[in-house]
């Protein structure tokens, strides 16, 4: 019934986006402001219809309705509540309604609030908003239905079940939390073409365009760190990143956006880089969609694979589209955006900005040309080739450290232009610190290694800069207060934007101290019988036993490793376990390993276990350890990223409430 | 067009400049590795080592690991009527079995892959056919 109820729902907000359509069409020729409120609220009857179709799967998933191909495919009775819900989002069809359902609720808030106050962009943002709204209810309705029966011929006794990996917390808040991002772009595509096209690119515009910025970006940085944060922790290969296509298409649309939250702000500033503006707000959507055609076509061999044939050109036609749409109107109205100021001096706040700009940019080049590239090379001369992680890291990391250097250099930049004696005052401090630094870093590591000391230098310049920036704030505030705590507060809370933005640059500079135990890591595989023991990395690592013990849905080998460090004492015990999961089913094929690992885990470094195969008949464990240093500073750098960033967007006086 | 972004547009553009150069589709690009069907595989001539990567699915009973060292496996990967043989050493991932889908790179020569990465596709897909039916 409710299943019914949800199919209904589906078919009837794809009826309803036809008639907004109509409305809109009759609204363009009468300009009777009538059709324009009736197919305002055709679209809001379409999120509300998208809504409830969401609920009703999530209803059948709960209940376990195995008359439901996409319900028995990734529940069964087994599946713990809480998977039950996540299973809405772990595959196709199911990912694609809440990927609606999400859009449903951004539209519902931008066109209740942030229309109210720009009538203009009303008829075009509503244009664009029903024909992306068209397109995904297209694939839910026929496509990938979720609501799609099992054939008539079987009854579903139990359902498959969730794959074990995505059953962990992380990957329950991972893919929402990256998708509230990914969709949230739709919106400032929307709103940067509308404003584009009706030509009001007002005050009003570049703000509430910003502060949707501002959230799209918190839930893309989250939702990135979360899959590092995933990967590292359950898939077993000791890394966070990979370069991998899927990666690298949630990689892009971040680095445009940010480099749109730094452009922007000249323009909010001094009015100016309107045209470049517009193409950056609305590229970050474009490659989202790009994103999207990668993963789901299959057409990049990669190890996340969503492949589904049919889902390919359809996401290319509209990718087509799209580009081709946003290319016209930016040609069309290239006069309208022509600024009559200049930029003029190489040390102003602005020239850091585009510097900043320029990095990105050149960053996303790279990653995309390297995603692209078996593609291209494919279309070029008939070879699929691939590049590998030596490329990416090659080119990236110089570039990254030229940007460490940048957050570090932004703020001692005055708007307009920087005289030669204060630039020399800013610089010196945090220069002499950053040299220090070096020089104490090599006492203790070595020269040898060239990135790993400019990334400290880097660290050490960015961190002094931005202190510095709060110091003298802090010293402003204190003139006026008294008391260390008042003045404190009010430093923080009187310029929210910018101290949000320079918390977000310490995130980052946090992330590079991560980033700087890579160049350190080292791991081995050896196996070992209980009672044997190995030394490796200055630690001895003694296997003590290997206990086996049936579980509510899985069978688990688990192994009992001490460690111990140079001066003979007991460092910690690792627990790191080989699970079977469907143990109990009598075909093996069915039956499916996994490994569970056990990180000991330090601010200095990790100790990262992995159980990777059992042989019974000589009771012998194989192992894999590998030490990774600072590895937690990436996941700090990351929550201070997303604590700076909503620092920045909470409003800091009543009446910004309005403006989203 | 004034100063800053001439210099601007310069750089970018070589860097992109450079980032092509490297990206050359010659042989013996260390960054760049060619990716071929098994097909393509089996018809080159193998007697010089070449690296590649290469995609297929594991044949069923073709899994034979090493009894006194577990990391050390050979299997062959297929496609249609095509296999081809791949030698391993290390850590093999968990959905590494009969018909899983792999992707192997490393070193081809005298038909025999030498595999320094082995990938099996997992994780996001887990659908395949429904285990618990019964007919009516």
């Amino acid at each position: 019934m409710i299943s019914q109820i949800g199919s209904l729902a589906l078919s009837i907000s794809g009826g309803l986006i036809l008639s907004t359509f109509f409305f809109l069409f009759y609204y363009s020729i009468k300009k009777n402001k009538i059709f324009l409120d009736v197919s305002e609220r055709g679209l809001i009857a379409v999120c509300f219809c998208v809504i409830l179709a969401t609920l009703c799967l999530l209803n059948e998933l709960l209940i376990s309705n195995f008359n439901l191909q996409y319900v028995s495919q990734y529940t069964s009775y087994e599946t713990p509540l809480f998977f039950k819900v996540t299973a809405l989002w772990a595959g196709q069809a199911g990912s694609l309604l809440f990927w609606t359902f999400i859009m449903s609720i951004y539209s519902l808030i931008y066109i209740n609030v942030s229309l109210r106050k720009m009538h203009e962009l009303k008829f075009w943002s509503y244009i664009m908003l029903s024909f992306i709204f068209g397109f995904f209810l297209l694939l839910s309705n026929f496509v990938a239905n979720p609501f799609e029966p099992v054939s008539s011929d079987i009854i579903v006794q139990n359902g498959n079940g969730l794959n074990p990996l995505l059953q962990n917390v992380t990957m329950a808040i991972h893919p929402p939390t990256l998708y509230l991002g990914f969709i949230g772009t739709t919106i400032l595509f929307v709103m940067a073409l509308s404003a584009l096209i009706s030509k009001s690119l007002t005050f009003e515009w570049i703000q509430s365009i910003r502060r949707w910025s501002l959230i799209v970006w918190t839930f893309l940085s989250a939702g990135i760190i979360l899959g590092g944060y995933w990967a590292y922790n359950e898939l077993g290969w000791g890394g966070y990143w990979a370069w991998d296509p899927v990666e690298n298409s949630s990689l892009m649309p971040w680095l445009i956006l940010t480099a749109f939250i730094h452009s922007s702000m000249i323009q909010e500033k001094r009015g100016m880089l309107k045209s470049w503006n517009i193409l950056l707000a609305a590229s970050t959507f474009l490659l989202v969609i790009l994103g999207t055609f990668i993963t789901r076509s299959g057409i990049v061999s990669s190890v996340h694979s969503f492949t589904a044939e049919n889902l390919g050109p359809l996401f290319l036609g509209f990718l087509t589209s799209l580009i081709l749409f946003t290319v016209y109107w930016f040609f069309k109205r290239l006069d309208l955006l022509k600024s009559d100021k200049k930029i003029d001096s190489f040390s102003s706040r602005e020239g850091g900005f585009l510097y900043n700009n320029l990095i990105l940019l050149l960053m996303c080049f790279i990653v995309l040309w390297g995603t692209l590239f078996p593609i291209l090379s494919e279309a070029w001369n008939g070879e699929k080739i691939y590049v590998g992680a030596t490329y990416f890291n090659q080119l990236n990391v110089p570039i990254g450290l030229v940007l460490l250097f940048l957050m570090g250099i932004g703020p001692l930049l005055s708007w307009r232009t920087t005289s030669n004696s204060k630039l020399l005052s800013n610089f010196k401090i945090p220069m002499v610190v950053s040299f220090v630094s070096g020089v104490i870093y090599s006492l203790f590591f070595g020269p040898f290694q060239l990135y790993p000391l400019v990334t400290c230098m880097g660290i050490a310049f960015t961190g002094t800069s931005i202190s510095n920036e709060f110091r003298k704030s802090y010293m402003k505030s204190k003139s006026k207060d008294k008391s260390i705590a008042s003045a404190f507060t009010s430093m923080m809370l009187n310029n929210r934007h910018k101290n949000g933005g320079y918390i977000v640059h310490i995130g980052i500079t946090l992330l590079f101290v991560g980033f700087i135990g890579r160049a350190f890591e080292v791991e081995k595989e050896f196996n070992l019988s209980p009672g044997e023991e190995i030394y490796f990395a200055n630690y001895i690592f003694k296997l003590n036993s290997i206990k086996s013990e049936a579980r509510d849905n899985h069978y688990a080998f688990i192994s009992d490793m001490d460690v111990i460090d140079q001066s003979n004492n007991l460092l910690t015990s690792l627990y790191p376990e080989k699970r079977i999961y469907f143990y109990w089913n009598p075909d093996p094929e069915k039956r499916q390993p996994h490994s569970e690992l056990d990180i000991y885990s330090t601010m200095r470094k990790d100790i990262y276990s992995i159980f990777s195969a059992y042989d019974a008949e000589k009771n012998q464990g194989y192992f894999k350890i590998m030490i990774n240093p600072l590895v937690n500073w990436v996941w700090i750098g990351g929550i201070v990223m997303v604590i700076g960033s909503l620092f920045a967007f909470w409003p800091s006086k009543r009446r910004d409430y309005g403006v989203i | 067009m004034n100063r800053i972004y001439t210099s601007l547009i310069l750089v970018f553009a070589l860097i992109v400049i450079w980032t092509i150069y490297l990206t050359n589709l010659r042989q013996d690009n260390s960054l760049t590795v060619r990716y071929y069907t098994i097909e393509e595989l089996v018809s080159i001539d193998s007697s010089i080592s070449t690296s590649v990567k290469v995609g297929g699915l594991i044949k069923p009973n073709s899994i034979s690991i090493n009894n006194d060292d577990q990391l050390e496996v050979s299997f062959y990967v297929y496609q249609g009527n095509d296999s081809l043989r791949v030698y391993y050493y290390g850590i093999r991932p968990d959905l590494f079995k009969d018909d899983a889908e792999v992707v192997v790179a490393g070193s081809f020569n005298d038909n025999l892959i030498v595999a320094t990465e082995l990938q099996t596709k997992c994780a996001s897909r887990y659908e395949g056919d429904l285990k618990n039916i019964e007919k009516i």
